[in-house]
Formats: C-alpha cells, sequence, structure tokens
C-alpha cells in the first residue's frame, strides 16, 4: 500500500518540466473560465442585495456601489404593498403540509415497495420510476381542469393535495431504495413477537431510514417552496390565498417600478431557501446530486 | 415479457418455502400500502397526463362555453397557424443554443472542480446557489439587471459602449436572448457541481495515469475523463433537454409575455398563453401533445446518441 504511491511519485516530477509547461496554459485558462463565471454568477445577488437597502435614483446612478443606510424601509414596503406577510403564511402553510402529505405517502408505498416480491410491486415500482420523465409543466391546463372540477379553483388546498403527487416518483424510488438495506432479519425477529406491517414499518424502518427521509424533506421543500406557475394558474391572485412567488412579481409595475422594494421582496424569497442551505449544506448538495442522478 | 416471468415466480417460493402460512401471505398485504401513493399518482400525475391528448381532441373555446368533439380539427389549427411554426423555430433556436452551452462549459468547469484546484471549495458554493433560486426570483433579478437603467447598461456605458445600450427585454432582437442567457446563467453552474461529484467518485489512479502519459489539460479532460461518464453525460443532457423545453415558460411569462409581437414565445409558452389567455383548450393542448411528443423523440434521440459505443 504505502510502496505503490511512493514508487509512483516521484515519477510525474522527474518527467512534469516538459508536460507542466503546456498544462500551465490550459490550468491558467481554466481558472480564469471558472471565476469569471462565478463572478458572473455572483454579481446578480450582489446586485440584488444592494439595491434592496437603495431608492431608484441610487440604483441607476451606481448600481454596485454599497448602500448608504442599512435602512429596512424597502422590506418593509415590499411586505405591506403586496402583502408578502400573508404570502409567506401561505407559502409555509403549503409547503408544510404538502412535506407531510408526501411523507404520508411515500413511506408506506416505499416499505410496501421493498418488501412486496410479487409482480405487481415490480410493476408499480416501475410506474414510479417512469414518473421522473415526465415533466410537470406538460399536465398544467388538464390540472387546472381538475381543480376546477373538484371545486377546489382558487385555493391553496388543491395545491396541498396536487405538489406531492409532483415529488411522489422521487421520493418512493429513493425511499424504497434506502428501505431495502435494511436487512431482513431484524424484521424477523419483530415479526416473531408479532409485530405488524405498521409496527414494523414505524418502529424499525423508519429509524434506519432517517437519511433517505431528510433528502426527500430537503428536495421537496425546494421544489414546493419555489413553486410558481401551478401556484399562480390555481390559487391565482388572491392576495389572502397567493403564496410568496407569486406575491413577489406583482410588485413589479409598467410604468414605475419601486427596484429596491422589488429586490427587498425577492431577497426574502430567498431568505428561507439560504437558511436551510447554510444549516445542511452538505446534506442539500448530497440530496440534489442524488436526486438528479436517480432518472 | 418472458423475462419476468421466468425472473420472479422462483423467489417467492424460496422465500415463503420453510416458513408457515403467515409469512406468504406478507408480500400482497405490505403491496396494499402502496395504494394511497399509487392513486394519488394516478389522480394528480397519470389522469392529467392523459387528458392533455383526450382535450386535443376537443373543441373548448373556454372554461365555460359548450365542448364538443373536434376530431383533428385542432391540429389542423396548430399545423396550419405560422405562430405555431414561429414557436417551435425559437423552441429549437432555444436547444441548438443553450443546452450544448450548458453542457460543455458545465463539463469543463466540472472537470476543473474536479482536479481540486485553489480554492475549489469556494467555487463549489458559489456554482451551486442557482439550484436554490427559484423561478421568479431569478425572473425578477434579472428584469432588474435588464431594465433600460439597470446595471448591465450601466456597465456597457461606463466601458464605453453606449452604442450597446437598449431595452433588452422589451427589444424584438434581444428578448428571446435574454430568456436564452438566463437559463445558461443557472444551468451551466448545477450541471457542473454534478459532475464535479460523478468525476469525484472515478478512481484516483486514473488521473494518476493520465498525468504519468503527460497529457495536457485538454487531452486528460475530453480524451480520458469524458468517456468514462459518457452516459452520465447522455443523462443529463436528457433532463437539460426536457427542461429547456418545457420549463422555460416560466421565464417568458414573468419576462417578456412572449413579445414583443411574438418574438420571444417558444412552444411551452405557446400551450400556456393558448390555454389562459386566449381561452382555446383544445388549441392549446393539441400543441401541448406534438410538444409531448417532441421530448419524447428528443430524449430517445439524446439516449442513442450517449450510448457508449461497446
Amino acid at each position: 500500500m504505502t510502496t505503490l504511491p511512493a514508487a509512483t511519485r516521484p515519477a510525474p516530477r522527474i518527467r512534469s518540466r516538459g508536460p507542466r509547461r503546456r498544462i500551465g496554459i490550459g490550468r491558467a485558462a481554466s481558472y480564469l473560465g471558472a471565476w469569471s463565471y462565478a463572478l458572473m454568477l455572483l454579481l446578480p445577488l450582489y446586485y440584488l442585495l444592494v439595491s434592496s437597502f437603495k431608492d431608484n435614483s441610487d440604483i441607476f446612478a451606481s448600481p454596485l456601489a454599497l448602500p448608504d443606510s442599512l435602512s429596512l424601509r424597502k422590506f418593509t414596503t415590499s411586505l405591506h404593498d403586496a402583502r408578502l406577510d400573508l404570502a409567506i403564511a401561505n407559502s409555509v402553510i403549503v409547503t408544510v403540509l404538502s412535506l407531510a402529505v408526501i411523507l404520508l405517502l411515500a413511506v408506506p408505498a416505499a416499505y410496501a415497495l421493498a418488501r412486496a416480491t410479487g409482480k405487481v410491486a415490480a410493476v408499480i415500482e416501475r410506474a414510479f420510476s417512469l414518473g421522473f420523465l415526465i415533466p410537470t409543466f406538460a399536465a398544467l391546463v388538464p390540472t387546472f381542469l381538475l381543480a376546477a372540477q373538484l371545486g377546489l379553483f382558487h385555493t391553496r388546498t388543491f395545491l396541498v393535495l396536487f405538489l406531492p403527487a409532483t415529488s411522489l416518483p422521487l421520493a418512493v424510488v429513493l425511499l424504497t431504495q434506502f428501505m431495502r438495506t435494511v436487512p431482513n432479519e431484524v424484521e424477523e425477529a419483530a415479526r416473531m413477537d408479532g409485530a405488524g406491517n405498521w409496527t414494523v414499518l414505524v418502529r424499525i424502518y423508519l429509524p434506519m431510514v432517517v437519511p433517505g427521509i431528510v433528502t426527500v424533506l430537503i428536495l421537496s421543500f425546494l421544489a414546493f417552496w419555489n413553486e410558481y406557475l401551478y401556484s399562480l394558474v390555481i390559487i391565482g391572485p388572491d392576495e389572502a390565498q397567493r403564496t410568496i412567488q407569486v406575491a413577489v412579481p406583482t410588485l413589479r409595475s409598467s410604468l414605475s417600478t419601486d427596484f429596491g422594494v422589488l429586490s427587498a421582496g425577492t431577497v426574502v424569497t430567498l431568505i428561507p431557501v439560504y437558511v436551510v442551505y447554510a444549516v445542511l449544506q452538505r446534506r442539500m448538495e448530497g440530496a440534489l446530486m442524488g436526486g438528479a442522478v436517480k432518472v | 415479457m418472458t423475462l419476468t416471468t421466468m425472473s420472479t415466480p422462483p423467489t417467492p417460493t424460496t422465500r415463503s418455502g420453510p416458513r408457515s402460512g403467515r409469512p406468504s401471505r406478507r408480500g400482497p398485504r405490505t403491496t396494499v400500502m402502496a395504494v394511497p401513493a399509487l392513486l394519488w399518482y394516478a389522480v394528480f400525475m397519470i389522469g392529467p397526463i392523459g387528458a392533455i391528448f383526450v382535450i386535443s381532441v376537443l373543441r373548448w373555446p373556454g372554461m365555460l362555453a359548450e365542448i364538443d368533439f373536434a376530431g383533428l380539427d385542432n391540429y389542423r389549427a396548430v399545423l396550419g397557424d405560422g405562430l405555431f411554426w414561429q414557436a417551435a423555430r425559437n423552441s429549437a433556436v432555444q436547444l441548438v443554443i443553450a443546452v450544448p452551452i450548458m453542457i460543455v462549459g458545465a463539463f469543463m468547469l466540472g472537470y476543473f472542480i474536479s482536479t481540486k484546484p485553489r480554492g475549489y471549495r469556494v467555487l463549489k458554493v458559489i456554482i451551486f446557489t442557482p439550484a436554490l433560486i427559484s423561478a421568479s426570483a431569478k425572473a425578477m433579478i434579472f428584469w432588474g439587471m435588464f431594465a433600460p437603467q439597470g446595471v448591465i447598461n450601466k456597465l456597457l456605458g461606463s466601458v464605453g459602449l453606449e452604442a450597446l445600450q437598449h431595452a433588452w427585454i422589451a427589444d424584438t432582437a434581444t428578448a428571446f436572448g435574454c430568456i436564452i442567457a438566463i437559463d445558461i446563467w443557472g444551468g451551466i453552474g448545477y450541471t457542473a457541481t454534478l459532475y464535479a461529484a460523478r468525476l469525484d467518485a472515478l478512481p484516483a489512479s486514473v488521473h494518476e495515469a493520465a498525468e504519468l502519459d503527460g497529457a495536457g489539460h485538454w487531452r486528460r479532460m475530453w480524451g480520458i475523463a469524458y468517456p468514462m461518464v459518457r452516459d452520465y453525460v447522455g443523462v443529463t443532457v436528457m433532463l437539460q433537454f426536457l427542461w429547456t423545453l418545457f420549463t422555460s415558460a416560466q421565464n417568458v411569462l414573468l419576462l417578456t409575455q412572449g413579445g414583443p409581437g411574438n418574438s420571444s414565445t417558444n412552444l411551452s409558452f405557446l400551450v400556456y398563453q393558448k390555454a389562459f389567455v386566449q381561452s382555446d383548450l383544445g388549441y392549446s393542448q393539441a400543441a401541448g401533445v406534438l410538444l409531448f411528443a417532441i421530448g419524447l423523440v428528443g430524449m430517445l434521440t439524446i439516449r442513442r446518441a450517449f450510448r457508449q459505443p461497446y
């Protein structure tokens, strides 16, 4: 083990004189490209943040300058103008309830599919995994008609029922894979003691698949909190019902937008996501990786 | 078909064989627990997808209007409509520009990060941020930047390029370009993070061998790293293709409403606009079926193209 690296390491050092100069150009270009792109990502966010403390005249005159004061006036105006207080509450309600629904649906289903051996279960699992390939946008119009049909048009209720369905394929497939890693022996021992399906699921499986559940919760939280188009079409413009993603764009006006207020409102929509990211950085990155890999 | 019937039966027999009656009933009994999720999935996902096809053959001029059977009239209307073809052209342009730039840029960036250069941790955090920002927040940020008095025009002015200053999203020549630029802006970072993670998972000996070979940065990236993750790149191309084709309706809606004129109307926005602005549900869903078909064909084509050559 130790001899191998020792034997290989010196070699590149001796040889590197020649090639390294050529590598140097490639790497230098990569450094430049990567950090220019990073700058392009940061600049809009920086602009957004400093604008949320400025008046239009300051934003237009010196867009990249730091604000003169850190007064929260633009934030209070945005809260007041677009009723962001209600919108935040609505977004929290929709997100939290949808997360509860997705767990209530996906956890038993994943347990069932992980332990079942029949052909039916295999077909069900296949059906869920194909759901990855359905772009949610495709069914916008029929879903809107369904909401009207159920008498749940212009309500948050429909969104709470609907949003979990969009994350269901991912949640079920991911959790099924986690549940499969639980050794059979543990379950059999519990069954000897007379435990039923639900007892086994809650007492034995649930504690062992916590990482999977966290992944599902993170991914679904991002999807639900950030959801825009369905919220717009189904809940509509009613201030008492609409979510924050729908409310913030209404801060624009075709004649004279207060860019400071618009920026402040936008910052408000980002805060919860970045707070969660700050707390769960590693897990969140892992979750987004896993979520994308499982196609 | 034969494969499944051959491979599944032995499992239950071996599992339930040594046990008494109870465990053998366990299989079907747990499957029942998947029923609520399945119902939900059927009602809110599969049902609406199927309904697209049904609505596309109905004459349905508005929510409260009389509905009757239209046969293929909607498809005839769609295919004979100049706007549909303009939208299709815009979608094609969007895909042809955005997806290759995103994938190639993301791969180079992802590879660079996987070589762990100085400061790569910070870089990783920065390029991950677009994945966290919602469509409406992203659109609001760029609405401010592209505004006539926004930061982009200001920066152009400060380097003496006043000639380029104009109303970016209100100009026929640049409106759709802005939509594409926003796609690329966020798409590169997220995809690069995926590639970096994937390349990290390759055994270190690969890089060492390449270094011994004296291969340069470029050759190591495209000659050695890329072939090893080619099928994964195929998966991400497929995802970006679908995202670009379908979800960009949001950016169009939030920034340009398809205008000025119809210069930034693409297929997914057309589906939205016909249904919710012009209340022609039949037309909208006929276009939706065509969009769905394009998505499917594109997906299969990409899958074929990236299949490992062996």
